[in-house]
């Protein structure tokens, strides 16, 4: 199963500090060596100020050799860079901490960094400090810390790539302390950020290499936003429709296909366990399956995994033997990923519903026997499973259960061709009234850009 | 006659005339005298006896002729001059330099009274003009600008004939009376000429042939010392008319010879090789293959003498220096001897006269066979010139080098190109990318590639990339290729590239569909050929070959200029070879679809016209004989899939011998049977299953020697896909059909409502258009409509059950499939290109 642990694929596009949550998780599934996952976490911290932690990770993996001198001085070091940078921070806190100040402050940055420097010789640079500081505070693990600093400068700080920087600072530390919906609410600004950031960008830099260069940064930045927001989705409670929202969306779907198309799997595990929750979602969400398939299928060449070949067999191939030796493999995947663990209850169930949904939809008499098989059920299980498929759906009306020849008969009737007219002619006035509406509106913005025109 | 007289001079009075013409024409848009037109024409009927005969008695007469005319124009000057009459000057005295101009055509001297017209004109321009500023109203508009314009004509010609001025000026009698005893003598007078002429060629003679130098008394020797002097006289009559170029590229070997120093060398190398380029002076045939040998050879030597002593460089642009001084390192700032000259231009010639000749040999004789074994040399050429721009660091000339080393090798296969790199790393100089660095030709055509992509000029970086996904689309891999092909854009913007370019995008884009069809993505290699084939200009497009214009024909600079643009043989993707990838795909994609639509109308949507086409005629013919060509087999094979007989159809299909030059025909062929099985089972389903109830899957899975696994799965396709109106029963393992008949009112209002549907879409689409960036409006109407739907729905959907839903779904999507279809693919690409805005 080690082939198919994406934790290798991820950690290039996460923090340093995001990683070392994948890195436990690793160590609790056994699917390396102890001794590797601990060596890599201690070269992770290595590139940290968490050196108490490094030390201690050393001396796990050399319990005989002696504690080198360099953690000391380190040590040393940081805890100096420490005090002086708090001191500096602190001043700043001091003054926006004034409750007179917070009262003064306003939506416009210039203008309230304008008070600052008037009333309190508060500059630019003094400001820059608390980002110094929150990084710093960052880098040695105490994320709550500098959550709370980078909060603080975003708030004040009108340089636009150290309010990047931030932004990412704080949406780590809100994941690391576990705060999602704060983390979030950061993703989603984040988010909005990087997708203004291009027209800024080419705006400023003319000339076709810096439409390229900017293109390539936003490119980058999605895939990073698409990794780090795997955290927040997969733990916020609404978090898998907002995935699929998110993902789903043409721009990151592309970013999907071009830049990272392992996500696929969180994708497609998002898309069946949110099958429930889709039938009440609006426009695109409501066949999130469908699309991911025709992603699925279009990315095969690239990316494969028990996860989504199971999808593929069902919707593609039709092959239910195929789906169900997928969906095995692809349940103890999913037991195994960092991200989708408190998921694979969920996940099994809801493939199963989908196997079943399809298997009943192509078939018109089923051997309960046949299908407890499919679904990876005992012959009991399978018929208490398939009693409360048909209780709980709407097939009701149609699927009776045939005890004594222990088959399910399923009976559609074929649809009135009447209902089919009604069905293709339904939104057509409403379509036609839209349309009046369009006309009308564009025809007012023309006259208005004609008076515009006749004014000038 | 007038071959042995025509002078050096010749040349440049011609062009003269020309000019003279032009002033002509100009005029006459002024309304000039009917009299001026009568004596043009009287002009080219003597310029014709002129040729025609060379009866002295005629000449004679003309000759008096042509001097009576010259003095009354003279005359009419004269009076003109009287009357300041300046439109009237400028007419006669255009007239007067024709005239003069033909005088020097049949050798005769210019008369003397020519000479004193103008030395008078230009005096009394002078007075003229003088006149004119100090008195600016008297002249009216036109005789003022024919004055200024006089003004420049005279100058112009006053300064050819400046000696001849300024000896009357000196000593008008004496000139004249030199005239006189010239024209009197009119038999000797030739002569003389033709003896200096002889004199001067024997000079030419003996510059050039050793052997031939005895006759000409005093002999010339190749010294080193007087290269450069020779070499200017050879570059001074390079281009001209009467220059024997065979002489001179003659001499300029000797002078190699006896060149001695690296300087010398180089000069010399670079007329030579100049003047070989020059021997052809039609562009239409090409090089003699033996002087191409030999320049190629030099082209290496020069290369190599730069290579080797890096105080010498050879550039397009340099600061003045005498031609005639010896220069070594030394003597320059910076001890670097920069000569003027251009290694690129040369190895780009050098191509181009290469494929010229191939384009000019008869593909079929041996004599191209043996002509393409010089590409080896070429290609060895081109590494080495792309290890000396690399040394010395020129990107501009690196680029362009090094795409030509690409288009030598991007079409071939591995071991031509192995073979290739083989000699071109036997050489002493090699280029930093070889075969043997990069191990793999692809890799080596990658780094070539990317190379290319980090120079600054766009129309290598997007020839290198369409090479690049070609080769990558030669070695199979299609997803990289198609991936490549979208990202680039280059669909978007290639209209607008070169011919050249975009016969490059054609068969980029045509190995691309058969790239697809070997890896059997046979919708994809449908879609991609489709676009090529709809124009039915195959041959054209792809530069293998000239279209036959039904309706027009194309002037000879056209079918010139599309002749040049042929690629040699050796480079042709073979069409029929295309054409019957591309038409078994049609089938594969088609036939089940023609046996899936029952109503008239939708089957007249054909998403392949042109295999449709074929097949309508194949239908038509009331005999059909046993199948001859590709296409005969393709449509018998059609119709035999059509009628659900899936074994001839594989057997018609494979007995197709063009398969034969697709690599990998087996597995081609393997894959096609596999292909015919399904696509034959879904054909049987579609066509026959309105008259069975229930149908055995074990039976289709006899019939179609297909596993039940398959069969099964690719019914469930079809019945998920509401394709098929039917249902699996698992206990008894047969298929169950649900056939609804329609009436014909059903029918009628289904296909109403579809209509419907169609033109609001149509609407929507118009609407969006005239909005311009109407894909807000659509969005948001899109999602009102989807709850609005939603809500409708939810009531229904109690009753109905979750069938409906799917219904429901597909109705959405009914356009769809028509439409996806039919873009083919355009939507494919849209789709996929979607992504590359990320």
């Amino acid at each position: 199963m080690a082939e198919h642990d994406l934790t290798q694929t991820i950690i290039p596009y996460l923090d340093r500090h995001l990683a070392f949550p994948l890195l436990t998780h690793l160590a609790e599934t056994t699917l390396f060596p102890v001794e590797q996952i601990i060596k890599a976490q201690y070269e992770l911290t290595n590139g940290t100020n968490m050196v108490d932690y490094s030390v201690n990770l050393f001396e796990q993996l050399n319990p005989d050799a002696e504690v080198p001198a360099e953690f000391a001085k380190k040590r040393d070091k940081v805890v100096s860079t420490n005090d002086r940078l708090e001191q500096e921070a602190q001043t700043v806190l001091e003054i926006i901490e004034n409750p007179e100040v917070a009262q003064a402050l306003r939506q416009d940055k210039r203008q309230n960094l304008q008070y600052l420097k008037d009333h309190f010789g508060l500059t630019l640079e003094q400001i820059t400090v608390l980002y110094n500081f929150g990084q710093f505070q960052y880098t040695c693990g105490n994320y709550s810390g500098a959550a709370d600093y980078l909060y603080h400068f975003r708030v004040l700080s009108t340089d636009a790539d150290l309010n990047l920087s931030a932004h990412w600072g704080k949406l780590a530390s809100d994941i690391l302390i576990g705060k999602w919906e704060m983390a979030l609410e950061e993703l989603n600004s984040l988010r909005e950020a990087i997708d203004s950031r291009t027209i800024s960008l080419a705006s400023t830099l003319s000339g076709p290499g810096g439409e390229v260069a900017s293109a390539l940064t936003q490119l980058q930045s999605r895939t990073w936003l698409l990794h780090w927001s795997l955290f927040v989705y997969f733990n916020h409670p609404e978090g898998r429709t907002l995935l699929l929202e998110t993902f789903l969306s043409p721009t990151y779907l592309n970013t999907i296909q071009t830049s990272c198309p392992w996500i696929l799997r969180y994708l497609t595990v998002a898309a069946i366990v949110s099958r429930k929750a889709s039938a009440t979602l609006s426009g695109r969400l409501r066949h999130a399956i469908r699309e991911v398939v025709k992603v699925i299928q279009m990315e095969e060449y690239q990316y494969m995994d028990p996860v989504t070949s199971f999808l593929k067999e069902l919707y593609v191939e039709f092959d239910f033997e195929g789906a169900q030796r997928e969906l095995t493999k692809a349940e103890q995947i999913v037991g195994d990923d960092f991200f989708l663990g408190n998921f694979s209850e969920e996940f099994l169930d809801n493939a199963r519903y989908l196997i079943s949904e399809a298997y009943c939809r192509i078939h018109q008499r089923i051997d309960i026997a046949d299908l407890s098989e499919r679904l990876n059920l005992s012959r009991e299980d399978g018929e208490k499973w398939i009693v409360n498929l048909i209780r709980d759906t709407r097939m009701g009306a149609d699927a009776r259960i045939d005890l004594e020849k222990n088959v399910i008969e399923i009976n559609r009737p074929a649809l009135p061709v009447y209902q089919t007219v009604i069905e293709n002619t339904r939104g057509l006035a409403f379509r036609t009234q839209a349309i009046g509406a369009a006309m009308g509106k564009a025809g007012q913005t023309e006259v208005v850009e004609n008076g515009n025109g006749e004014a000038h | 006659m007038s071959r042995f007289l025509r002078t050096a001079g010749s040349d440049d009075s011609s062009s003269e005339s020309e000019s003279a013409d032009e002033d002509e024409s100009d005029s006459d848009g002024d309304g000039a005298q009917p009299q001026k037109k009568v004596s043009r024409f009287r002009r080219d009927q003597e310029d014709e006896s002129e040729d025609e005969d060379d009866v002295k008695r005629i000449v004679k007469s003309a000759k008096d002729k042509r001097l009576e005319e010259m003095e009354g124009t003279g005359k009419a000057i004269d009076n003109a001059l009287k009357i300041n009459d300046w439109v009237a000057i400028s007419n006669e005295f255009d007239k007067l330099v024709r005239l003069a101009q033909r005088q020097t055509n049949v050798a005769e001297r210019i008369p003397a009274f020519y000479i004193r017209t103008l030395s008078g004109l230009e005096d009394s321009l002078n007075n003229a003009m003088a006149k004119e500023k100090e008195a600016k109203k008297k002249m009216n508009l036109s005789n003022s600008r024919a004055l200024n314009g006089m003004k420049q004509k005279v100058k112009k010609i006053n300064k050819e004939y400046e000696a001849d001025i300024k000896r009357f000026q000196e000593d008008p009698e004496g000139f004249e009376r030199e005239y006189a005893a010239a024209v009197a003598e009119p038999a000797v007078a030739p002569k003389q000429k033709k003896a200096v002429k002889v004199d001067v060629e024997e000079e030419g003679d003996e510059d050039g042939d050793f052997t031939s130098v005895g006759k000409g008394g005093k002999a010339l020797g190749f010294t080193p010392d007087s290269v450069f002097k020779n070499l200017q006289t050879v570059q001074e009559s390079r281009g001209k008319k009467n220059t024997d170029r065979a002489v001179q590229i003659n001499i300029l070997e000797r002078l190699l010879e006896v060149a001695n120093t690296s300087y010398q060398r180089i000069r010399v190398l670079l007329a030579l090789i100049s003047s070989r380029f020059d021997y052809n002076s039609s562009v239409s045939t090409h090089m003699p293959i033996s002087l191409w040998l030999a320049s190629q050879r030099e082209v290496d030597q020069l290369i190599a003498i730069v290579m080797g002593d890096p105080s010498y460089s050879v550039q397009e642009i340099t600061e003045d220096y005498d031609e005639f001084v010896e220069r070594s390192p030394a003597d320059e700032k910076d001890g670097v001897v920069r000569i003027r000259g251009s290694i690129i231009s040369f190895v780009d010639r050098l191509d181009d006269e290469f494929t010229k000749s191939l384009q000019n040999i008869d593909p079929h004789g041996t004599e191209y066979v043996d002509r393409l074994k010089d590409e080896k040399g070429l290609y060895e050429s081109i590494c080495q010139a792309q290890a000396f721009y690399e040394k010395t660091n020129q990107l501009d000339p690196l680029a362009r080098v090094i795409m030509r080393r690409l288009e030598h090798i991007y079409s071939k296969p591995d071991a031509v190109i192995q073979a290739l790199e083989q000699t071109a790393t036997q050489s002493k100089l090699v280029p930093s990318t070889t075969l043997a660095t990069q191990g793999s030709s692809s890799s080596l055509i990658h780094s070539l590639s990317v190379s290319l992509y980090k120079s600054d000029n766009s129309f290598l970086r997007t020839r290198a990339m369409l090479c690049h996904i070609y080769h990558h689309a030669l070695a199979n891999e299609f997803y990289v290729a198609r991936d490549m092909l979208l990202m680039s854009h280059l669909q978007e913007s290639v209209h607008a590239a070169d011919v050249a370019t975009q016969i490059l995008y054609n068969r980029t884009v045509v190995q691309l569909g058969l790239c697809a069809f070997r890896k059997g993505l046979i919708r994809e290699a449908q879609s991609t050929l489709q676009d090529i084939f709809t124009a039915q200009r195959v041959k054209e497009l792809l530069a293998q070959g000239v279209h036959q214009q039904r309706y027009q024909t194309l002037t000879p600079e056209q079918e010139k200029a599309d002749r040049q643009r042929q690629l040699p043989f050796h480079m042709h993707i073979n069409t029929e070879l295309l054409e019957a990838a591309f038409l078994v795909s049609s089938m594969l994609v088609e036939i089940p679809l023609l046996a899936s639509i029952d109503n008239e109308e939708l089957k007249r949507k054909a998403i392949s016209k042109p295999f449709r086409r074929l097949l309508d005629f194949a239908d038509r013919q009331v005999f059909t004989g046993p199948p001859e060509t590709t296409r005969d087999h393709i449509m018998q094979a059609s119709k035999a899939l059509q009628d659900g007989e899936w074994e001839k159809c594989r057997d018609l299909i494979q007995s197709i011998k063009i398969w034969s030059l697709m690599p990998g025909a087996q597995s081609v062929k393997d894959m096609l049977a596999r292909r015919i099985q399904e696509e034959g089972l879904r054909t049987y389903l579609f066509t026959y299953a309105p008259y069975y109830s229930t149908l055995s899957l074990s039976l289709l899975s006899r019939t179609f020697s297909l596993s039940l696994r398959t069969v099964t799965s690719t019914v469930s396709k079809m019945i998920w896909n509401e394709e098929l109106a039917a249902s699996l029963d698992q206990s008894s393992g047969v298929v169950v059909f649900h056939r609804v008949e329609a009436t014909r009112a059903q029918q009628l209002a289904q296909s109403l409502a579809d209509k419907l549907g169609t033109m609001i879409e149509q609407n929507e689409k118009g609407l969006d258009l005239k909005l311009g960036g109407g894909s807000v409006w659509a969005d948001r109407t899109d999602g009102t409509k989807q709850e609005k739907r939603t809500g409708d729905q939810a009531g229904e959907r109690r009753r109905t059950g979750e069938r409906r839903g799917g219904t429901a779904s597909r109705g959405g999507t009914r356009g769809g499939r028509g439409a996806r279809f039919a873009q083919g693919l355009g939507n494919r690409m849209g789709q996929a290109s979607q992504r590359t805005r990320a």
